[in-house]
């Protein structure tokens, strides 16, 4: 065994055996080691070539008998753990199938939680603006920008109104603010009951106390807390300066900022008589009103033409439209991608799960309860999957609420349940009857050839020796489908049970 | 205590090794040699067929060993519980015989 690189196998084999018997149990390890170099030094004999050199294939072979060692040494260390119970066979097993499913739900519901456009989308969702709010504006301007003039509101206003109870209003001016760095704002100088009439809360809401009470509250738009202030929780309280005066940060509205014309980035909650301090005149901005029951029941359709008079008893010509509010929120998109899986799967894969048989033996009714609550189990954790799967993907990349985030999330989440019910289905019918594991060991049988004269396709069997699953390669008049064919207790002996080794 | 009775089944790679040791081939590298069988299952089988008292081993005496310039062999044997299996096991695998055949059988 004069071979150069020898010197570099050689101790490395008798190493990889001496490591390895730091599994074995102490008592044995010595016995161990010993019977397992003794074997050693046989193979390396063996191998040995006429000019006494160990080729790279005999090293190899021998390499692969000392690897033998590492299942040897924990089959010593599991037979002297008290514990040495036969293994479960667990392998395909329906436990193992869900255990999977369960885990691949649980990591992706934990980083949907973790997304923060998610958590937007779920706001946007919930905090939608009242439905009987209208967006007022002249029936002569264009709709695109429903702006409308200070002075034709404070004529309305004067008026005795039948169809509204109570209105809001505000306009925009660009200002520089103070904020870590200056920061240019759409700033919306509000009147203070905006949000109450919209119906949105206002999040982060905190007691205020001393000196900055007197300050006029400001609210963020969600947008500008998590561009300008790092989405900090503990926002509301702080001091900022606009180019007019201080202000305190009330707290931040929700992701619901586009709904509203202008794109304020703050909204300064003003008292009337400060509005009507700061308007300048031939100033012009957004109103809304809010429906009164009458003003309700009296709106036909969608978009209202209101003509009032003002104080002086001339004609106005209004429109009111309600706030229209596209967003669904994930769970109505996941509902409508559901049903759309759903309806679609048909057309993707036959829904037949290939339950018919060639002998007279049956599972029993409580078997058949289990392979359908596997079935079932298999669906809710699909489509669980589908859910936050698809709210992983939309919002990967989004970090607030998007139109375009929602349409990726209704396509993700109509792929995976589409595919995930597919793969369902697909596994169900290679899953055993009696035990619900996966077959395996699949054979050819039969000559494509011979297709009239017998069946040719594939044939499965179940590892626990309940069944053999017959699949046939060219569906014929007689034989269409899978089936399955249960085996009797006399073949048990071929299968594994816990005392084969 | 031995945990498998004498009517116990055997895998065939099981049936296979007590027929090698039945058939002379008394260590783990002549077991392996003859079976075809690889080192990570020979080794661990015979540790589970000891444990079940279906054979026994016993250390070479070292001056056997000595006088063959080579290390000293770990010998296995059946035992009656594992010549009882066994027979048990032939009658399973009716080819076990034919691929292994014992000494007798290859005398004859």
């Amino acid at each position: 065994m004069r071979l150069t690189s020898d010197f570099v196998f050689s101790p490395a084999q008798r190493s990889l055996i001496c490591a390895v018997s730091v599994l074995v149990p102490a008592a044995q390890r010595d016995d161990w080691r010993r019977e397992w170099l003794g074997e050693l030094w046989h193979v390396r004999h063996s191998l040995v070539s006429i000019d006494e050199t160990l080729s790279f294939d005999a090293q190899r072979e021998i390499a692969s008998f000392c690897l033998g060692a590492l299942p040897d040494a924990l089959c010593l260390r599991r037979q002297s753990t008290p514990s040495s119970a036969p293994p479960v066979h667990v392998h395909g097993s329906a436990g193992q199938t869900l255990l999977w499913l369960s885990a691949a739900v649980a990591i992706c519901a934990i980083i949907a939680r973790l997304l923060p456009g998610v958590e937007a989308e779920n706001q946007a969702a919930r905090s939608l603006i009242k439905p009987n709010v209208l967006l007022i504006s002249e029936a002569v301007s264009d709709s695109a920008h429903p702006e409308i003039s200070m002075k034709l509101i404070r004529n309305w206003q004067r008026t005795r109104q039948r169809f509204f109870q109570e209105m809001a209003f505000y306009r925009i001016s660009h200002e520089t603010a103070m904020t870590a760095n200056p920061v240019r704002w759409n700033v919306a100088h509000a009147s203070a009951n905006l949000f109450a009439l919209l119906g949105v809360p206002i999040l982060f809401v905190e007691p205020v106390d001393g000196t900055a009470a007197d300050l006029t509250p400001a609210v963020l738009s969600h947008d500008t807390w998590m561009r300008d202030f790092a989405s900090d929780p503990h926002i509301a309280g702080r001091i900022v300066r606009t180019a007019s005066r201080k202000v305190r940060i009330a707290g931040v509205a929700p992701a619901v900022g586009w709904q509203l014309p202008g794109a304020p980035d703050v909204w300064l909650l003003e008292s009337e008589r400060e509005l009507a301090a700061d308007t300048p005149a031939g100033a012009s901005g957004y109103l809304f009103a809010q429906l009164s029951g009458r003003g309700e029941a009296a709106m036909l359709s969608a978009d209202a033409t209101i003509s009032a008079r003002d104080a002086a008893d001339m004609a106005i010509d209004l429109y009111g439209a309600p706030i229209l509010a596209p967003v669904e929120g994930p769970w109505n998109l996941y509902e409508f991608a559901l049903f759309l899986a759903l309806v679609a799967l048909p057309a993707v894969t036959s829904v037949s799960l290939g339950e018919s048989q060639v002998s007279s033996h049956r599972p029993s009714a409580k078997q058949r309860m289990w392979r359908f609550l596997f079935l079932a189990g298999k669906f809710a954790l699909v489509a669980a999957l589908g859910l936050y799967g698809s709210l992983d993907v939309a919002y990967f990349s989004f970090s607030g609420y998007s139109p375009f985030a929602e349409l990726l999330q209704l396509f993700a989440c109509f792929v995976i349940c589409l595919m995930g019910f597919r793969w369902a289905i697909a596994d169900q019918r290679q899953r055993c009857p009696m035990c619900l594991r996966r077959v395996t060991n699949p054979a050819t049988v039969g000559l494509a050839s011979r297709t009239f004269l017998g069946w040719n396709g594939t044939e499965l069997i179940c590892m626990g020796g309940h069944a053999l699953l017959h699949v046939p390669s060219l569906p014929t008049s007689w034989f269409g489908g899978q089936r399955w064919l249960y085996l009797d207790s006399s073949w048990e002996f071929l299968f594994g049970d816990s005392y084969v080794y | 205590m031995p945990r498998m009775a004498t009517e116990a089944k055997l895998s065939h790679t099981a049936a296979m090794i007590l027929q090698a040791i039945s058939a002379g081939f008394v260590y783990g590298f002549s077991i392996m040699e003859m079976t075809g069988l690889p080192s990570g299952t020979v080794y661990p089988a015979m540790r589970r067929l000891e444990r079940d008292d279906l054979i026994r081993s016993q250390w070479e005496r070292q001056s056997i060993a000595d006088a063959e310039q080579r290390p000293p062999r770990k010998y296995y044997k059946l035992t009656t519980t594992g010549k009882n299996t066994l027979e048990a096991s032939r009658k399973r695998y009716p080819l076990l015989d034919r691929l292994i055949p014992t000494e007798e059988a290859r005398s004859v």
